[in-house]
């Protein structure tokens, strides 16, 4: 079940965007504080303005705190203010906020993912660490998801990734690195084992065999079938076709070691 | 750079848009119709949704057939874009 939506909005910042959003709103330390009480130790918090911030650590500090994130729409976190920072962390499990480098999509669409059901299956932000090659995501639900930049694979002829460019755009459903725009389903596939059973379960009835999984993640991973050293392409060819319905142990292990996932995942794509 | 189709109006201004994005769950091809939060694959193999959810039924029949008289813009496009898996054939056993 998603977390409670809870606006902090001091009296006086009130902000246009999130009207249309369903979500608690609270003025006062005290509504605040009844609030805590109410969402049995988890909920996402938004915080649109500095002001906001500000009230709720006044009303949250020495409380007990569970699961609570933060979602903060202004720079809250100026970087000089490093004590701040480290409670803000202290008191959250999750703090997303428009400064530490996370780029935010546009609040219209960042308030339809919040009030969106399955939200925690949208990006609303991400940021690039370039020196570790790699992109934070973070789901509608706060949940940070790291995703190597070597993922965004270039097409032959097709843009290549720019990771100082990165945006969440399309309501977050697309993840754009420059002019190279990459499928929020297809990160969430790849590296969410729940997202991918959920997905699995949402599809039609069509191919769910063992060789039907073993080509999908062939693909994704830019394999060919000549790639897996101690198996004929002929012998993985019959197995995607179904001709051989339930690969010997042995065999599953040589095809996992070459995708790159544990044997018993493969049959999960 | 993805490949967007123009859907007619009013469409695009309710927040339909129809693409094929650069890094997209390979198989099988297909288009991704969005609109605002919700997204549906469509099979460019068959011409048919490939998720049962969100329910096909809530996608305009306008956008659905501007989709279905492109088919053979989308295939190309996808061929295009995905070489490694083409829509219409098999790899052979041995490539």
């Amino acid at each position: 079940m998603s977390e409670p939506l809870l606006v902090v909005e001091p009296r006086g910042h009130a902000t246009r965007e999130l009207v249309r959003l369903k979500a608690d709103r609270l003025r006062t330390e005290s509504e605040i504080r009844n609030a805590l009480q109410r969402s049995e130790r988890r909920a996402l918090w938004i915080a649109p303005s500095v002001a906001a911030v500000r009230l709720l650590l006044a009303a949250l500090v020495g409380r007990p705190k569970g699961d609570q994130r933060l979602l903060a729409l202004e720079p809250a976190l100026e970087p000089e203010n490093c004590a701040r920072h480290n409670l803000l962390h202290a008191i959250f499990r999750f703090v997303v906020s428009a400064d530490e480098g996370i780029r935010l999509l546009q609040i219209e669409e960042l308030a339809d993912v919040l009030g969106s059901p399955n939200r925690e299956d949208l990006f609303v932000g991400g940021a690039v660490v370039s020196d570790d090659a790699a992109a934070i995501l973070y789901r509608g639900n706060l949940e940070p998801l790291v995703v190597p930049l070597a993922w965004f694979r270039a097409r032959p002829d097709g843009p290549k990734p720019d990771p100082t460019d990165l945006a969440v755009i399309d309501a977050g459903q697309t993840v754009r690195l420059g002019e190279y725009e990459a499928a929020t389903d297809a990160i969430l596939y790849e590296f969410d084992d729940a997202y991918r059973r959920r997905a699995k379960k949402r599809e039609l009835e069509r191919d769910s065999s063992f060789g039907g999984a073993l080509r999908r993640l062939r693909l994704e991973k830019g394999l060919r079938r000549t790639d897996f050293h101690g198996l004929t392409p002929k012998e993985i060819a019959r197995i995607e076709r179904g001709e051989v319905k339930k690969p010997h142990p042995r065999t599953v292990a040589i095809l996992a070691k070459h995708l790159g996932v544990p044997a018993k995942q493969v049959s999960t794509y | 750079m993805p490949f967007t189709l123009n859907l007619p109006e009013p469409w695009p201004s309710r927040g339909w848009k129809a693409k094929i994005r650069d890094r997209e769950r390979l198989e099988p091809p297909h288009v991704t119709i969005l609109q605002k939060t919700r997204a549906w694959r469509f099979d460019l193999r068959s011409g048919k949704f490939l998720d049962k959810e969100p329910d096909p039924k809530e996608v305009p029949k306008e956008v659905v057939d501007e989709i279905r008289s492109n088919l053979t813009l989308l295939r190309r496009q996808w061929d295009g874009m995905f070489p490694e898996n083409p829509i219409s054939s098999e790899e052979p056993d041995d490539e």
